[in-house]
């Protein structure tokens, strides 16, 4: 079916416009408006049978109401020769003398915008739309007819990185960034233009994907790439052996400096990210960090949010709990076991000690006081760093303990709002007044890659797990690319962990 | 006039809300490109006329059943939450 509507709907825009058409959708349709979903409320019944269900329509003509089920709209429709009406679940509109709904461009765009109005109205995000292809991006779809398809035992995206020295703290970085769902999308959508594309770290990733996409399963030599991380973050220079953290903050700086100086792109997925930079690495990579600094006088608190990429979490038994001996202690001290017990510890209120007086902004006295981090926003792709090496003045160690990570991960017992129980604890499962935020906020995200540190610390390699599918995870040892379980990934001993939000929203509100 | 519970809802926007909310979960699940790929195939077999009302008719009872339990229990408990927090306010007022 074509989307020109039909003749019988053609005659009567061309007699009475498109404004019956947007009045009965900004009502009963959509309800842009409070008053609009008042009206909706009371009046959205079948003239007939008082039914408010049963595919509920409206005459375009005289705003009748009149189920389809029972035959009420059809009725009205012949009785009357009003012959188009109007689905009031969904604003299609259906041709009693086609037989059927129609689809008609113009209306198209106008039930669209009154869509993202009702969103506006209840302080929804973007409701979601499916893509739909452009006039022009259908042209380009019958150009090139060759469609590739991704079956499950695919291999595609699968490529292995030669080592040039002991540059594998490199490869495991650029495997895991090659692995996130929404990177990909990025650079395989030809999201990057380039006026200066011959020493462009950003277009040199760009090919990168191509060349992991394109099906030739030879491993790559990341000569060039490495050129232009050297240059552009030249404490990493040299082949030895470098920490792949460290290269994995560089790199996404390096990344975030070039996109930056070249951006006039539209924002894809966030608008205002803490770091206040639309460049496709903030928008995937950067959350909020919440710091509130309690003064133990007079209850002040001081907030402040930073932008970070990472989280680096301890893995020691926490200072000052007295270790094991001291049985049950409060503050639940030992060493973490798990991620879970990581984020627990890296959130909780932590008492800065008679030592490290701080200046109230409230009293204006130096007081003691507690310091509480929480998680204000949280990016896409959340990475957590594991202080597995310790550098101290005496030694340099490694810390090998076993730390649980799941491969589901919610985020909301972490969020601000939650941690600090100040506001809205009491609403029940989230869904506040007109369906504010925590209605549809889900914070659950799932393992994509793991970054493992084999060996010790003056010996060490760095091998990568990544799920190239869903369910589907591969070990990326250099060169070699071989299969692995899902169980190999989560008893593995991890370093950096890489998670991916779940579900994204579409475009946001703009109050924070 | 009683207003009915559908009313109260409509009337706050929840059912919007809540309809937003079912519509992306089953995105999210996968159930609509199902869907998709279900009426596909009828139209695959009973050519590009197929009406409405008869795509509908095949399809309604395969995509109901299709719909993870998951999905229904999260749409129940909001809207079980929606309707009393809507009653504890008409008591406050
Ligand atoms: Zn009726
Ligand atoms: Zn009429
Ligand atoms: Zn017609
Ligand atoms: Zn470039
Ligand atoms: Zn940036
Ligand atoms: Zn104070």
């Amino acid at each position: 079916m074509s989307d020109h509507g039909c003749i019988h709907l053609n005659n009567f825009k061309a007699a009475k416009g498109i404004q019956p058409y947007k009045v009965i959708h900004s009502f009963f349709v959509t309800s842009t408006s409070n008053e609009a979903r008042v009206r909706k409320a009371v009046s959205c019944l079948c003239h007939t049978c008082k039914s408010y269900k049963d595919r509920l329509h409206s005459c375009l003509h005289c705003i009748f109401f009149g189920c389809y089920v029972k035959g009420h709209i059809q009725e009205h429709a012949k009785t009357k020769k009003h012959f188009l009406a109007v689905d009031l679940c969904y604003g299609n509109i259906l041709c009693f003398q086609c037989g059927d709904y129609v689809y008609d461009r113009e209306l198209l765009v106008v039930a669209k915008a009154q869509w993202s109005e009702t969103a506006k109205s209840l302080s929804l995000g973007e409701f979601y739309r499916t893509w739909e292809p452009s006039l022009y991006e259908v042209e380009l779809l019958k150009k090139n007819p060759r469609r590739r398809r991704v079956v499950e035992n695919s291999t595609i995206g699968l490529r292995g990185l030669i080592n040039l020295g002991s540059t594998c703290f490199m490869n495991c970085i650029v495997q895991a960034l090659i692995h996130t769902p929404l990177l990909r999308d990025y650079f395989l959508a030809d999201r990057h233009h380039c006026p200066q594309p011959n020493r462009c770290l950003v277009c040199e990733v760009s090919s990168l994907f191509q060349e992991f996409y394109s099906g030739n399963k030879a491993p790559l030599i990341l000569h060039k790439l490495l050129h232009l991380i050297w240059t552009h973050a030249r404490h990493l220079a040299g082949y030895e052996q470098q920490d792949a953290h460290e290269f994995f903050i560089a790199t996404l700086d390096v990344l975030h400096r070039h996109c930056e100086q070249y951006s006039q792109v539209a924002p894809l997925i966030v608008k205002d990210n803490p770091h206040h930079c639309n460049c496709i690495i903030d928008q995937i990579f950067t959350g909020g960090l919440q710091s509130d600094v309690v003064c133990q006088a007079c209850n002040g608190v001081s907030t402040t949010i930073d932008p970070f990429w990472d989280i680096s979490l301890d893995l020691g038994p926490t200072a000052g709990s007295g270790g094991p001996s001291s049985g049950l202690s409060k503050e639940g001290g030992g060493a973490p076991t798990s991620l879970l017990d990581c984020l627990e510890r890296f959130t909780r209120a932590e008492h800065l000690g008679s030592s490290a007086k701080i200046k109230c902004n409230n009293c204006q006295t130096y007081q003691e006081s507690t310091k509480q981090l929480t998680m204000k926003q949280l990016p896409i792709v959340a990475s957590f760093h594991l202080k597995r090496f310790e550098h101290s003045s005496i030694q340099d160690k490694k810390i090998s303990t076993f730390i649980s990570f799941p491969e589901q991960l919610d985020m909301t017992p972490f969020m601000s709002h939650r941690r600090n129980g100040n506001n809205n604890s009491a609403a029940p499962n989230g869904l506040h007044k007109n369906g504010e935020d925590a209605a549809f906020s889900d914070n659950r995200y799932s393992l994509f890659a793991v970054i493992n540190h084999e060996g010790s610390l003056e010996t060490g390699h760095y091998t990568a797990f990544i799920r190239q599918q869903r369910d589907q995870w591969f070990k990326c040892d250099d060169h070699l690319i071989t299969r692995a379980r899902l169980k190999d990934v989560l008893t593995s001993e991890g370093y950096l962990l890489f998670y991916h939000k779940q579900i994204l929203e579409y475009g946001r509100n703009s109050k924070v | 006039m009683k207003t009915s519970p559908h009313q109260t809802l409509v009337k706050a926007g929840d059912r919007d809300g809540l309809k937003e909310l079912l519509r992306r979960r089953l995105v999210e699940c996968g159930w609509r490109d199902e869907v998709k790929l279900i009426c596909k195939e009828i139209i695959k077999e009973n050519g590009q006329d197929i009406t409405y009302d008869a795509l509908l008719a095949m399809v309604t009872s395969r995509a109901r059943s299709r719909v993870p339990d998951v999905v229904k229990k999260e749409l129940l408990q909001k809207i079980k939450n929606q309707l009393l927090a809507q009653e504890e306010k008409l008591k406050l007022t």
